[in-house]
């Protein structure tokens, strides 16, 4: 914000004091620090606030929490990681919100998680997906990020074991982009590979603007790869199944989400948006609740691909809301202690939460709830075949 | 084997023609007036976007919001986004060397470095403002089927950035040797002072050499768009390729610069075939090579200082 805005703001929000100053004083703010106009993946942080919004909307409407209305502090940090690291401080000591939702981009939560554990003020996120967000930064350490969203490492998880578990499946080979989201799901692609006892006979690596990948398929083609699994953005894969097209070699491609982006199936085109299967946790064919919750954002959400993260947000706070409820207070190491041990379920979008979190597990989504999924015709749809009814919960262990 | 050699250069050669595009922009500014535009990667971008403005405007079609429909390309509407794109680029070469350059040009000092940054800086937020940070597919005039060349595949539009290239290459090379604006532009190259005094009108010059460079990366941005798709921060990477194509061949001389761009694409390519995640080692290295024995490029002129 810059000091004018800022300066602005103080004179509006005084007057707003003056005229209400004991309702204003009882309201309970929470933040959102995330990426709303700068990257490609801003669609997803303006869905996110939109199903925040609309939680925090559905929770007034019912009287509030701890008999205090809710109201949302939103910031943009433009994606980037000096700025999105200044916005925590903004929200926490000047703001004084009591938790922090969000943020867009993993490689922002991973600069700035030290924060909410210093500041005991939780953090949950709802749309970065790197596996080290809710990571604790020491054993037993007082952990305060908590997430309601998809985990790279449990994806990476269900690929292997599809393509552990498919008997057509004879080399597998990785490809992945060079950017730290492509690193770091290859670091997971080969522990787990490994742990599982699957072999790659070819990783090949391509750059994140790179509008052609012929080079790296024909060598996957010449060590018989006959299926790829991608880390990559959802661009970049669009350029991969293009490139694939060109030398006419379809291996069994299994991607990460990103193929769910409206880039990706722009990219690729509507024939060969076909070509992966993924996971992500929302398909078009949704539960009555999602319906419901869709129904009403989809006016406002600019990309309707970005509905999950609407989703994954919407449960973030009502968990929130719940935590602030048991513990009666908005203290953050309070708020944190009933996080980890929530007694009544919450009813979410994605499913009912039964003590989502613990002190060992802060994620609230697990590989149990993804759904494979692929496009067609347009439409992101469930995917399902004899490996995929095959899988067994324990086939995801990580 | 020969199927992925061909394909190996096809796709090098492909882009390669848009390195070799934008690498002849940065020469034209820099023989002109010993500057360089380095908001070129947001001409680029920008260019791609009023393309497509000019695609929806003339089809009256409704964007959606990551794609333009097929078929707003069609018939005459993309070569008028291309000339369009071209011509507001170059308004914005000319604005850019007035506020941005010509307060710095010819003198001591690197200014000019950050001040083109800074521009291009401030050109990539507008856009932002204007078009949102989503990457917009555009189709291509000559549709999407891949074509096969001996085993090779490659897609039309990948031949049409090509001939696009050689052609204005071939065309500005005629100018600049042929015709009276080119000499004159040599002049200006070879000295501004003198070049005054025979009567040439220095500053129209080095306007007239912003608006052709800019104009050029507007249109590169529109050729690009369907094979990368517009996104307002595409054009940084191939600014930046373009840039060591044009240091590989030569910053002083433009034909060695296209020569260059071309060099760039073919060896990027090769090297993938071998491994591609050591491709942007190889060519730096391949750069400071060059530099450290052929400092003024493989065909560039080497500089003697005349006193």
């Amino acid at each position: 914000m810059t000091p004018k805005n800022a300066a602005l703001k103080a004179i509006l929000l005084s007057g707003a004091l003056a005229v209400s100053s004991a309702a204003y004083a009882q309201e309970i703010k929470i933040g959102f620090n995330g990426d709303l106009s700068a990257s490609p993946s801003a669609q997803s942080g303006q869905a996110g606030v939109l199903g925040i919004q609309a939680a925090i909307d559905d929770i007034n409407a019912a009287g509030g929490v701890l008999g205090r209305k809710l109201t949302l502090v939103v910031r943009d940090d433009l994606s980037q990681p000096p700025k999105s690291i200044q916005n925590m401080s903004d929200l926490i000591d000047n703001e004084k919100v009591v938790a922090v939702l969000g943020p867009t981009n993993s490689g922002n939560a991973l600069a700035w998680k030290h924060i909410p554990n210093q500041k005991k003020n939780p953090s949950i996120g709802c749309i970065g997906s790197a596996t080290d967000i809710t990571k604790p930064g020491s054993a037993n350490a007082e952990n305060y990020m908590f997430r309601v969203s998809m985990v790279d490492r449990a994806q990476v998880a269900g690929l292997i074991a599809y393509a552990k578990n498919n008997p057509s499946t004879k080399k597998v080979g990785f490809l992945v982009e060079t950017t730290g989201y492509g690193q770091g799901g290859l670091k997971d692609l080969q522990e787990l590979a490994e742990a599982k006892g699957l072999k790659s006979v070819a990783v090949e690596k391509f750059g994140v603007n790179d509008t052609d990948m012929t080079s790296q398929l024909n060598k996957m083609k010449a060590a018989g790869v006959d299926t790829v699994l991608v880390w990559a953005q959802g661009t970049p894969i669009g350029q991969l199944v293009r490139s694939m097209e060109k030398i006419d070699y379809f291996p069994l491609t299994l991607t990460s989400w990103s193929s769910d982006n409206a880039s990706f199936f722009d990219t690729a085109g509507k024939a060969l948006a076909e070509k992966p299967i993924f996971m992500r946790t929302i398909t078009e064919d949704r539960t009555p609740k999602q319906q419901q919750l869709y129904d009403r954002l989809a006016p406002k959400m600019a990309s309707k691909s970005a509905f999950s993260f609407a989703a994954h947000c919407y449960d973030a706070l009502m968990i929130t809301a719940a935590a602030i409820k048991q513990a009666g207070s908005t203290d953050g190491a309070k708020m944190r202690e009933a996080l980890e041990n929530l007694q009544a379920p919450v009813e979410g979008i994605m499913k009912t939460y039964n003590k989502p979190f613990s002190p060992a597990e802060h994620e609230a989504l697990t590989a149990a709830d993804y759904r494979w999924t692929r496009w067609k015709d347009g439409k992101l749809v469930s995917y399902s075949d004899d490996v995929v009814k095959a899988l067994k919960p324990s086939d995801f262990a990580q | 084997m020969l199927d992925v050699y061909i394909q190996t250069l096809l796709s090098g050669l492909a882009v390669g023609g848009v390195y070799a595009l934008i690498a002849l922009g940065f020469s034209i500014t820099f023989t002109t007036t010993k500057t360089l535009n380095f908001a070129q990667g947001e001409f680029i971008s920008f260019g791609a976007f009023v393309g497509v403005t000019v695609l929806l405007l003339l089809s009256g079609l409704a964007s959606a919001t990551t794609a333009v429909p097929g078929e707003a390309a069609a018939g005459w509407r993309y070569p008028a986004a291309v000339i369009v794109a071209g011509v507001v680029a170059g308004f914005m070469g000319i604005l850019i060397f007035l506020l941005a350059v010509r307060p710095f040009a010819g003198k001591g000092g690197m200014n000019w470095v950050m001040s083109t940054i800074g521009f291009g800086v401030i050109l990539q937020s507008l856009g932002l403002a204007v078009w949102g940070p989503a990457p917009v597919m555009v189709p291509s005039p000559l549709g999407d089927d891949v074509l096969r060349i001996g085993g090779a595949g490659v897609r039309p539009q990948e031949l049409l950035v090509l001939a696009c290239a050689i052609l204005i290459m071939l065309a500005l090379d005629l100018v600049m040797r042929r015709s009276r604006i080119g000499k004159a532009m040599m002049a200006v190259a070879h000295s501004p002072q003198t070049a005054s005094l025979m009567g040439i009108n220095v500053t129209l010059v080095m306007v007239g050499a912003f608006a052709l460079s800019s104009g050029l990366a507007g249109v590169a941005g529109v050729l690009i768009a369907p094979i990368a798709s517009a996104s307002l921060f595409m054009g940084m990477g191939f600014a930046l390729k373009a840039f060591s194509g044009a240091i590989i061949g030569g910053l002083n001389n433009p034909r060695g610069c296209i020569y260059g761009g071309f060099i760039l694409g073919v060896f990027e390519s090769a090297v993938g075939l071998w491994q591609a995640q050591w491709r942007e080692i190889v060519v730096f290295g391949l750069i400071i090579l060059v530099l450290a024995f052929r400092p003024a490029g493989l065909f560039g002129q080497a500089a003697v200082d005349k006193v």
